[in-house]
């Protein structure tokens, strides 16, 4: 990497800052019309975790660490898994098999909300899939970062398996 | 349509292990949270397979388990589906009995470690792949399911990052082990093109109708593949050193579990999609490869200067016992194979678990640089005593009678076809498992009996909570050795009948008569016969000692001639990946009990020592000669 490029370009800042509310527009709106449209709850995850790579852009790796909390984004991609196993399950409680979509009656064809639970699933799915993308890409742009001696003024977010051999 | 419950517990058990697997994540550092979570959720997942023995292994039922209630249109299995039947059930359930024995005694194991989250939580889901593949009913998500696997593996292979070794094996393994997944996803898709569903069930009755040459291919790739999963014999250095640097809950689980996971896959892709089992060409190759794999393995382990790497070429040389077995196409052959692999993952997985105890005690595994410890560790000892018996066949262990039965099953086939090489078989077998012995002895003798280093002069046995899941092991080894008629009746009886009973398998997922209007030739397989355990004929055995006692003659005399010298020195480049580090001091003449033994077989064993060099390129070029091999293979006989 040159290191010469300096991130605090004002044209690539801007540039930043005004597709970063387009990609997580963008990103949203694939998610949450996943269950009418093309696209769905992966590919829009990876549409709006894109934006993790926009504000590196913009504002360098300082701003990604003031910005995000990396290790919150570790523990909501659980979260998001879990919650895609729990919509799964509503269906055996329904009394019928898992994935099930029990609530398929609801609302007219082509409505948002018509599909039960499987815009229910499908939201899961694409709140894993931000999450986890968005780590992947911190995890890729922190190793990069490492190699740069200006970056390492402390604000380099810490990771769980850094701070290992602490035991109670 | 009705529904029991018992229905819905084998989507449950999978996604007990994943939803374990995740909360683990949100545990955090609170440790003991931690192994709350991770323990239930193997306990949940080993319950609910344990209450299906009643329905499935008692009752001969197969349940079929549409995800979403997407069941077949028209005679088009569009949906997903879980289909277990014994056979399904009996690799479930021997993967979470070992499963469950390791994760509890890695609570304490890995204390020393750090990333101690991320542990479990690639655990979880290696067990949750595992446990997917064997109970799904479709072939795609068996190949998903392989891929979280063997990716997990990968992450648990470079746990310990300090570790240069664990570094270098997991990037081999994932090189290697990327070839295996690259051919099952390729034979799937070929298959899906052919058959136009992935349903294993409506594939299974759709083949023989479609038998052209891109199937022949399909089945080459899914072969290849699964066997890369099983580490058969081209792709075993890699098991070596996966093993040799994993931490030693992990070598339990890719031992044997991982491993099973291939030979599921081999026996569901050979006698249940394509049923190319019935052609003797198919017979002779996987036979060959299982007694490739067995011996040259166990002269492998005879080699290794490292506890962990020896262990590691017997699993694979146990491997080859089970494949050996199982392309015998015969009843006893196929109950031999499948009583082989749940013996193998229980006194395997107890090998493991001492190796990883006599680690956690004294730091290393290198053999020459223990001894004594049977003094200081009495229990470990006696377990490792266990486990070594078991897998030598000692009698009241289990080794011996699932041996007992593959030298039987070898032995009949052979009376049966007049052929002279399935009596060659049965040698190798007895031979291979003579091998084991003495290596064993020599495992014995380095680390647990002969003289004490003495900076291992204040080491403690192991923590109780270490030591109970190995006796559990050790407790099933004994069980499955002297209650065999119990395992015959109730475990693998059933999941032999599941092997033979195919149109039962697609008619449980398709419908009722759904086998008999799209198959016409049921009858490439025999009934399951009364399985004929203890009958033996003396003559016969005699002749069979004649034939040992010829081979060990002629190996005398080949013996005698100079072959000249061969450099299978430890301190040449390449020899670490041979045979492992060696260390200066030692407390056996020679640096090894069997240096006379490997002094005569110097021809073979230098051979042996260039072909394992640790190069990844080689192995790769190792897996891709395979693979054309057995595809070429296929065309001409299949």
């Amino acid at each position: 990497m040159n290191k010469k490029w300096k991130r605090d370009d004002l044209i690539v800042r801007s540039l930043a800052d005004n597709y970063l509310p387009i990609a997580l527009v963008l990103g949203f709106y694939v998610i949450l019309h996943g269950n009418i449209s093309p696209g769905g709850g992966f590919q829009g995850g990876v549409l709006a975790a894109s934006g993790v790579l926009l504000l590196y852009l913009g504002y360098g790796f300082r701003g990604i660490a003031t910005a995000i909390n990396m290790e919150r984004m570790h523990r909501l991609e659980a979260v998001g898994a879990i919650a895609y196993v729990l919509f799964a399950m509503l269906g055996i409680f329904a009394g019928y098999n898992f994935c099930r979509n029990i609530l398929w009656y609801s609302g007219n064809i082509g409505d948002l909300w018509s599909s039960g639970t499987i815009a229910l699933m499908n939201y899961a799915v694409g709140f894993k899939v931000l999450t986890g993308v968005g780590f992947l890409l911190l995890l890729v742009i922190y190793l990069l970062g490492m190699g740069e001696d200006e970056e390492h003024d402390g604000t380099i977010p810490t990771m769980e398996h850094e701070e290992g051999g602490l035991s109670k | 349509m009705t529904y029991d419950v018992y229905m819905h517990f084998p989507v449950l058990a999978i996604m007990a292990l994943f939803v374990g697997a995740f909360l683990v994540t949100l545990s955090g550092k609170r440790e003991v949270l931690r192994n709350i979570i991770a323990g239930a959720a193997v306990l949940i997942a080993l319950t609910l397979l344990a209450l299906l023995i009643k329905p499935v292994m008692v009752d001969g039922e197969i349940i079929t388990y549409w995800m979403g209630n997407w069941e077949p249109v028209n005679g088009y299995a569009i949906g997903i589906a879980l289909e277990v039947d014994a056979l399904s059930l009996f690799f479930g359930l021997l993967v979470a009995i070992a499963v469950a024995c390791s994760c509890f005694y890695s609570f304490q194991y890995i204390r020393q470690d750090d990333a101690r989250g991320g542990y479990f939580t690639l655990y979880l889901m290696l067990a949750g792949g595992v446990m997917g593949i064997v109970l799904s009913g479709d072939l795609f998500n068996i190949y998903v399911m392989l891929e979280v696997m063997t990716f997990a593996a990968v992450g648990l292979t470079a746990f310990r990052t300090w570790n240069p070794n664990a570094r270098e094996a997991a990037f081999k393994y994932l090189v290697v082990g990327s070839i295996g997944s690259s051919c099952v996803l390729l034979g799937t898709a070929l298959v899906y093109a052919q058959c136009h569903t992935l349903n294993l069930a409506q594939i299974s009755a759709l083949i023989p109708g479609r038998m052209n040459p891109t199937m022949v291919l399909a089945f080459a790739l899914l072969f290849t593949g699964f066997g890369c999963k099983s580490f058969m014999f081209p792709f075993h250095p890699i098991a070596a050193d996966a093993h040799g640097a994993a931490p030693s809950s992990v070598s339990v689980l890719i031992s044997g579990v991982f491993t099973k996971t291939g030979v599921y896959g081999i026996i569901r892709v050979s006698y249940f999609l394509f049923r190319s089992m019935g052609l003797t060409s198919m017979q002779t190759g996987l036979v060959f490869i299982g007694c490739v794999s067995m011996f040259v393995c166990v002269t492998m382990a005879l080699n290794q200067h490292d506890f962990k790497r020896l262990l590691a070429f017997h699993s694979i040389s146990q491997i080859g016992y089970i494949l050996t077995s199982l392309g015998l196409c015969t009843a006893l052959g196929i109950a031999g194979g499948l009583y082989h692999a749940i013996n193998h993952t229980l006194f395997k997985g107890l090998l493991f678990l001492t190796a990883g105890a006599v680690l956690y005690a004294t730091g290393t595994t290198y053999l020459e640089k223990l001894g004594g410890l049977a003094r200081k560790m009495p229990q470990t000892a006696a377990l490792f005593l266990i486990g070594a018996f078991s897998i030598s066949g000692i009698p009241p262990f289990n080794g011996f009678y699932s041996k007992w039965m593959i030298y039987q099953a070898t032995f009949e086939k052979a009376s049966e076809t007049g052929s002279i090489g399935y009596a060659l078989v049965t040698v190798v077998c007895v031979v291979t498992s003579v091998l084991t012995l003495a290596s064993f002895i020599k495992v014995g003798q380095s680390v647990f009996f002969g003289q004490m280093p003495l900076e291992y002069e204040n080491v403690k046995e192991t923590p109780l909570s270490m030591r109970i899941p190995m006796w559990i092991m050790a407790a099933l080894c004994v069980f499955t050795g002297v209650a065999p008629n119990i395992m015959i009746n109730y475990v693998i009886g059933p999941a032999t009948g599941a092997v033979l009973n195919f149109p039962g398998y697609i008619d449980a997922a398709m419908g009722e008569g759904y086998a008999a209007a799209t198959i016409t030739d049921t009858g490439y397989l025999a009934e399951p016969r009364l399985l004929t355990i203890g009958a033996w004929n003396p003559v016969n055995w005699l002749l069979l000692f004649v034939v040992v006692l010829a081979a060990v003659f002629l190996v005398s005399i080949l013996g005698k001639r100079d072959r000249g010298e061969v450099n299978c020195a430890p301190d040449s480049k390449h020899a670490v990946f041979f045979g492992g580090e060696e260390s200066q001091y030692s407390h056996v003449a020679s640096g090894d009990l069997f240096w006379g033994f490997k002094h005569n077989l110097r021809g073979y064993l230098g051979f042996m020592s260039k072909a394992h060099s640790g190069v990844t390129n080689d192995y790769v070029l190792w897996g891709v000669t395979a693979l054309a091999v057995i595809i070429l293979y296929c065309f001409a006989f299949m």
